[in-house]
């Protein structure tokens, strides 16, 4: 009974929900100054570029005092200009964490760790969302000639129905590749031509082909795309890539930041690549095993990085552990019994989403409608389809709970990194002079002290070991400093060396992303 | 009048001051006999130096040459440009563009005074070479001394060796211990020139060669050896066993920081943090994709006597296509001729494979036929083949009868804090790699031919042929022939593949109405491709070198009409019927 009632009210909330929008960028940088200013001593908030479109890139730092000196992860959000949710992870993340920062544990975190927050790196594009015509937009405000014939912007969206959103259109014809879904008429899927299936219709985002070229709405308004202007392989002159990597403001701007910040040891970002819910990295898998227990999510699409992307970056180029989650996806939907719904015959997440959100008591589907569209005098052409942004993004009602989960994710994460220790710090007499000091270093932390990957990427800074002589001290045998590549968690390394001389000797190891572990001896 | 005035007194200060009484000279065929600006080229400048050729060559002739600034170098040093055209003969940017550079290592000056010397060329001998003044009424140059300022000052004014520094000079932790430039060569005897050092020893490799005693050689496989050869003049400042290990010379290398095929740092050694990541770099992209007119490019480096084209890496093979190869051939076979000892070669098949390169970019990335010139060969010495081997005498040779041992500084005993009892000697920083001063104005100017050859072959459009048709019913068919009359198309493959730069426009301005406008595939047979929209300017991907393209249009109702072609690399033209 309590459930239901508490089902029953999610309902009403969901209902509400459903008019509830998004915060506009205004809304956020306002949270954002917000934050820093209640809170100096734990806050710094600076805009690191403005974009094309003068819009800042913001970079907040959560911690305390030296924060470039203590391991670091960097958060980041608005990957992609339609994750409207990526965003708002990054700002409730800190909010969360401002918000319980009288407790011990989480000053306990802030003073020994930081971290490096960049809530919007598509500001240009998200702005988008809050416009007369909603259109999903990925690109910044650079001027880009997407199809490359010359023109600039010659052939964007039409909103043909003049319902203020950019959906879809669907034309009748005999060469047409998409058919009606068996279990939901108002969803196209792919016919398998290969079987003999014959397709019903051609599909197209909303609007006319201003040029004639054949190309519908192929060069809008919107330039490049920040997840598509990474260094690793990156897709030159590829629509939304831009001329070269890095071509943009915004990327350089983090890119600059990261290069400089030794200290960070992990990228978490936000954007339609998953590799939390999965993930094929056997050093990793404690990462994923993580989040997946904390988020309690499970049935994530599977995502694959076509180039240019953040995420491969902070691995690949960076050399940091890099990990990426969408935050939310369209829960599987069970059939609807009580409408006499059986487990859809073709899985499709159209189809699923418009089960999903049914039963949530939300209703984001423009019923098909048909229209005069230029382009095809003489065939049927219909305006239609889901509202944008609500496949990739949740009832802004749900991204609380969701922002609590992966704020708890990124809480326990700081703890899973490399901690490099000194133990057994011996000294040893050879007699005249002469000691044999030995030390043991050991990672018990739960990842590396760096991927393996990247032992020669010289952002990197590796695990060093050094003695420090002061002038009556002399170094007979063993290296003053070593740099020591890849060591996984739960081994150790043994270094000795052969001093001339008595006093205070310290031995030092760390790094950077790592922190330092010294120790000291007295030599008589 | 006051304004005359201060425009004139400079020039007569200039005129009377630097030229030779012009009574006194002869003139040597192919030079200007007595220019306005005194420039000698047979030494080398620094930044100050080619600040103030640069200024000097600005002021003499403001119709030919305009100086700017493309931006600052990490030092805050000015990226100079030389832009020379005809400027009383149209618009810059509607005259194909040749981009010339040099330096972009440190130690590799000389291109600074080949590209120098081009521009002083070209303003001096335009009074009484007709071909130089078709060539700038055509076409314009942009010229970049120095692409890399900051490193070629500290190149002359550091000790160095001839190979040193290779890399701006923006500070990297290279060895990744924490510490920046720690630990590098120590100019021990004080002569401005990291030289060798050698050690007495009965276990070492290298004897004194018996042909020249300043010249060691490894002793044979069962041969006893004298020396021990420890490697460049320095210490170890940092007391980690190695010795010039991190130091300003190579922080990076700025030849692997460009737009295409970049690879990072511990793939591609040299890169920085991502394409442009180095602002000299930056600035010179920053002004190429703001000139779109540029066709054709040379960059200088040094040393060895070659003709390099990409690609830089054999990923990038298909990249270059054969018609782009046999325009690239044609052009460097001639280089061959005009550059005796040079040789023309692929860069990832005979030199080494390189990422993120600057002639990959131009001509990957933006579709510029390009070329490196690796400035000075051993060849010179003696014009014959020869090289840098310590087996082959001739660097010792010529250094002793043409250079008067000039070139090399003896060796000097020194005590060493770490190896004890050492010699310190060998070729200075100015031998083997940089011109000697003697044959530096020869070589600047064959240079300086290939790089007019190359953009001489940047194409040349005209509206050669219009025809005209009467299709009765008030309709005429024109038909134009547009020509190409040099090498180089108007796109190259790379473009064309890629789209890089927008189509040519062919255009027809009248006041009749233009019905519809298309492409000839085959005028003799009356093929054609209809332009969907927009009839009166016809787009077409390309122009060919040495070829034509055909376009018709059917017009209703006569009167006057101008048909223009207006290509970004090709330049514009037109004619009125």
């Amino acid at each position: 009974m309590k459930k239901l009632f508490w089902i029953v009210s999610c309902l009403c909330i969901y209902g509400k929900a459903n008019a509830q929008k998004y915060p506009t960028l205004t809304e956020q940088n306002n949270r954002l100054t917000q934050l820093a200013k209640s809170h100096p001593q734990w806050v710094n908030l600076q805009s690191l570029a403005k974009t094309a479109g003068g819009k800042d890139i913001w970079l907040m730092t959560l911690g305390s005092g030296k924060t470039e000196t203590k391991p670091a992860i960097a958060v980041v959000g608005g990957v992609e200009g339609n994750h409207l949710i990526g965003t708002e992870l990054v700002i409730q993340f800190a909010e969360k964490m401002l918000k319980q920062i009288n407790k011990d544990s989480i000053q306990q975190l802030l003073s020994t760790h930081t971290y490096y927050l960049f809530p919007n790196m598509s500001p240009d594009a998200m702005s988008a969302y809050h416009d007369k015509v909603v259109v999903e937009k990925l690109g910044n405000s650079s001027q880009t000639d997407d199809d490359r014939d010359g023109r600039l912007n010659e052939d964007g969206f039409e909103d043909l129905d003049g319902n203020g959103k950019i959906t879809q259109i669907r034309v009748e014809s005999p060469v047409g590749i998409y058919k009606v879904h068996p279990d939901d008429p108002r969803v196209l899927i792919k016919a398998d031509l290969s079987k003999g299936e014959k397709g019903k219709y051609l599909l197209f985002s909303e609007g006319i082909d201003n040029d004639k070229d054949g190309s519908l709405n192929e060069d809008g308004n919107g330039g490049i795309h920040f997840n598509k202007n990474l260094t690793y392989k990156h897709k030159t002159f590829a629509p939304g890539a831009g001329e070269f990597p890095a071509s943009e403001i915004e990327t350089r701007a983090i890119l600059d930041f990261l290069y400089d910040a030794f200290n960070v040891h992990t990228v978490v970002s936000f954007s339609s690549l998953n590799n939390l819910s999965y993930n094929e990295d056997k050093t990793t898998t404690v990462v994923s095993d993580l989040y997946n227990k904390i988020t309690g999510t499970k049935d994530a699409p599977k995502t694959n990085a076509e180039g240019g992307d953040f995420l491969s970056w902070a691995y690949q180029h960076y050399g940091r552990y890099s990990f990426s989650t969408p935050g939310w996806w369209t829960p599987k939907a069970k059939p609807d019994t009580s409408k006499k719904e059986k487990a859809l015959s073709v899985e499709d997440p159209t189809a699923n989403y418009l089960r999903w959100s049914a039963q949530q008591g939300l209703s984001h589907f423009n019923e098909w409608k048909k229209i005069a569209h230029p382009d095809y005098p003489e065939q049927l052409v219909e305006v239609g389809g889901i509202d944008p942004f609500v496949m990739i993004n949740p009832p802004y009602q749900l991204v609380e709970s969701i922002a609590q989960k992966h704020t708890d994710f990124l809480i326990k994460m700081a703890q899973l990194r490399a901690q490099v220790n000194i133990q057994k710090l011996s000294a040893e007499k050879l007699g005249n002079g002469l000691t044999k000091i030995s030390i043991e270093v050991i990672n018990n932390g739960l990842l590396p002290t760096h991927s393996k990957f990247s032992d020669r990427n010289y952002f990197v800074k590796r695990l060093k070991v050094a003695i420090q002589l002061n002038d009556k001290q002399q170094l007979i045998g063993g290296k003053k400093l070593e740099l020591i590549n890849n060591m996984d968690p739960n081994t150790m390394q043994q270094f000795s060396w052969i001093v001339k001389g008595s006093g205070d000797i310290s031995v030092e190891a760390g790094a950077p992303s790592i922190g330092v572990a010294k120790k000291t001896i007295s030599l008589q | 009048m006051k304004k005359i005035l201060l425009y004139t007194i400079p020039f007569l200060l200039c005129a009377t001051v630097n030229a030779q009484d012009p009574n006194q000279v002869f003139k040597a065929a192919g030079t200007p006999v007595n220019p306005k600006v005194q420039a000698t080229w047979n030494r080398y400048y620094d930044h100050a130096g080619i600040t103030a050729l640069c200024k000097k060559i600005a002021a003499a002739y403001p119709d030919l040459v305009k100086l700017t600034s493309l931006g600052k170098s990490y030092a805050g040093r000015d990226l100079w440009c030389l832009t020379i055209t005809d400027f009383k003969k149209g618009n810059e940017l509607n005259k194909p563009g040749m981009y010339i550079d040099g330096n972009i290592h440190s130690n590799e000056i000389q291109g600074a005074e080949f590209a120098l010397y081009t521009a002083w060329y070209l303003s001096e001998s335009f009074a009484d070479t007709k071909f130089i003044q078709e060539l700038l009424a055509d076409k314009v140059f942009y010229i970049v001394p120095s692409i890399n300022p900051d490193g070629r000052d500290s190149y002359m004014h550091q000790p160095n060796t001839s190979s040193s520094p290779r890399s701006g000079v923006k500070p990297v932790d290279n060895d990744g211990d924490g510490l920046v430039n720690e630990d590098w060569y120590d100019d021990l005897d004080g002569d401005g020139h990291i030289t060798m050092m050698r050690r007495k020893s009965i276990h070492g490799r290298y004897k004194i060669d018996p042909k020249d005693p300043r010249n060691m050689l490894l002793a044979g496989a069962d041969e006893q050896g004298d020396y021990e050869l420890l490697g460049m003049e320095g210490i170890d400042n940092d007391g980690d066993g190695r010795v010039n290990e991190d130091g300003y010379a190579f922080e990076y290398d700025p030849n692997r920081d460009w737009g295409w095929g970049w690879q990072p740092n511990y793939i591609q050694n040299g890169a920085y943090k991502y394409p442009f990541s180095i602002p000299e770099n930056r600035a010179i992209m920053e002004f190429v994709m703001k000139h779109p007119n540029i066709a054709a490019a040379q960059s200088y480096h040094n040393a060895g006597g070659m003709i390099l084209r990409g690609p830089g890496a054999s990923a990038d093979i298909s990249t270059y296509n054969s018609q782009d190869v046999a325009i690239y051939d044609a052009i460097a076979k001639k280089g061959e001729e005009l550059m005796p000892g040079y040789k023309y070669l692929v860069v990832y098949k005979d030199l080494y494979s390189a990422y993120g390169g600057e002639l990959d970019w131009f001509y990957a990335g933006r579709g510029i036929y390009t070329y490196s010139n690796e400035l000075w060969t051993p060849y010179l010495m003696f014009m014959k083949e020869s090289t840098r081997s310590p087996f082959d005498n001739s660097s010792y040779n010529f250094d002793r009868y043409l250079l008067f041992k000039d070139g090399f500084v003896d060796w000097k005993e020194y005590d060493h804090p770490q190896y004890g009892k050492v010699e310190i000697g060998g070729f200075k920083k100015n031998f083997g790699r940089a011109h000697p001063g003697f044959l530096l104005e020869s070589d600047a100017h064959r240079n300086m031919a290939f790089t007019i050859y190359h953009s001489y072959h940047t194409p040349k459009l005209s509206v050669a042929d219009i025809k005209e048709k009467d299709l009765g019913n008030g309709l005429i068919e024109v038909t134009a022939t547009i020509s190409n009359e040099r090498l180089m198309p108007t796109h190259s493959s790379q473009d064309i593949k890629n789209k890089i730069e927008r189509p040519d426009y062919i255009s027809i301005n009248t006041n009749a109405k233009v019905l519809a406008g298309m492409v000839m595939n085959d005028a003799d047979l009356n093929i054609s491709t209809i332009q969907k929209m927009n009839p009166s300017t016809i787009e077409v991907e390309n122009i060919p070198g040495l070829g034509t393209v055909k376009v018709k249009w059917i017009l209703e109702g006569k009167g006057n009409y101008t048909i223009s072609v207006d290509s970004k690399k090709g330049g514009i033209a037109s004619r009125t019927k």
